[in-house]
This record gives structure tokens, sequence and C-alpha cells, in this order.
């Protein structure tokens, strides 16, 4: 399968400071948890999130893309669950900055990435409305 | 509510673009016959029939024998499985981004 989340939050900010958010470690810990990020290309790394009864916490990562101060993307691997996250910054003028977030979910390495535009307002529409009757 | 195993991954079943169309059809009519399916797709029975059993292993869909025919309906609920990563993740990043957005206010003072 392949199934993506999409996102868009504004932060009135500069690209420069956004990205230094993202990509400076002490910082990713204050806002997602704990890790050993680096911004470089195949560094893999950990986030370690607070445990609970049902997971302990751990996200492996791997670096994919740094484009500074533009986009970077890691992966994201729970369990079976191999997602990529893809976090996009924008200039908005006027002081703001735009900050994308997408999250693609893959089983299935190959075959399926033809499915995965549309995903999300399939989800989100039909999903909800089914669920509803 | 449906108790049966599901024997396919709900994901795996709706990651195809033709059951999905499948998933449409039939959340728009009551009960369908393969019959009544086919005219909707670009292949043969065979083909439709090959999805509409996938989704029936996901527990997407039930079947049932009337007459001569097998008649299928919609069974929405294991797509509560596919809901939940959205929300799940949804409420993951907006909580995060909360914080984030107070660290960059905090770097202005």
């Amino acid at each position: 399968m392949s199934l993506s989340l999409n996102m868009d939050f504004q932060f009135t900010t500069s690209v420069e400071k956004l990205w230094n958010a993202l990509t400076d470690s002490s910082k990713l810990a204050k806002w997602i948890a704990d890790n050993d990020f680096e911004p470089v290309v195949g560094h893999r790394f950990q986030f370690r999130h607070q445990p609970n009864e049902y997971w302990d916490g751990i996200v492996d990562s791997e670096v994919l893309i740094v484009d500074e101060p533009n986009q970077l993307s890691f992966t994201w691997t729970v369990g079976d669950e191999r997602h990529t996250v893809t976090l996009t910054i924008q200039d908005m003028g006027d002081g703001k900055a735009n900050l994308h977030l997408e999250q693609t979910g893959i089983t299935n390495e190959q075959g399926l990435a033809g499915a995965k535009y549309g995903w999300m307002a399939w989800v989100d529409k039909l999903v909800k409305v089914l669920l509803e009757q | 509510m449906n108790q049966a195993v599901q024997k396919r991954d709900v994901f795996d079943a709706i990651a195809d673009p033709t059951r999905r169309r499948l998933i449409h059809l039939l959340s728009d009519a009551d009960e369908l016959s393969l019959h009544e399916i086919t005219p909707h797709f670009p292949m043969g029975r065979t083909a439709v029939s090959k999805h509409l059993t996938i989704l029936k292993e996901a527990s997407l869909v039930h079947d049932r024998r009337v007459g001569r025919e097998t008649r299928y309906t919609l069974n929405a609920s294991p797509l509560k499985e596919v809901e939940d990563w959205v929300t799940f993740y949804r409420k993951y990043w907006s909580n995060n981004m909360m914080r984030l957005g107070q660290l960059l206010e905090e770097d202005e003072e």
C-alpha cells in the first residue's frame, strides 16, 4: 500500500531559522523527540519517544535529502512500517514561512507508487463518509 | 459488526485503483451482482471477480448467493484502520508543530 499524509503549517519566522529548527539535533529534541540526527545524507539515527505499553518509542530513520534551506527528508521505520517523512520549507514573504509535511507509508516498496497521489483526498472524504453511515 | 477473521491487510486491499472504484460503486448501492458490477470496469467478469475476492478477504465486502448469482455488499468497518493511521499521524504532527511554533517564538525573544 502507499498511503500519504500531507499537512501545511505556517510560522512567523525566517526560512533560515525554520531550517535550523529542523536540522539541529537539540532543537529537534524539543519538538519531535530525543535523537541522534545529523544533517548528512545516509546518516542513520533514531528518534526516541517516551515509551508506552504498546510501543518502545523508537523510530529508526535514515536521512534521504538535505537541501538547505528548502527540503529535508528521512525514512521513518517503526516495526514493519516503513514511511518517508519529507519536510519542505517555502518563504511566504512578510517574515512568514510555510512548512509542508508529507508522510508516505510504504509496506510494499514498488509497484504501488502510482497509487500514491489522490490518496489523502480519498481517505479524508470517502472513509469518513463510509464510517459515518 | 463483522467478526470474520481478516485474511488480508486492508491497506493492501485498497491499494489498487480498481478495488477503490469497486468500493465507491458498492457504497452507492445496497447490493450488486457481478453481472451488474462488471460493465463499470474495462475488464472481464473473471478479473472483477478476483478483485472482489481480495476485498472479501479483507472483510471489506460480504457476499451471498441468491439463486444462481452472488450478490455483494460493502462492509466499511475495516477502513477504520486506515482512518486511524491518518488520524494518529495528523495529531502527532499537529502536536509537534505546536511545540515547534513555541520554540521559534522563544528564539525571537
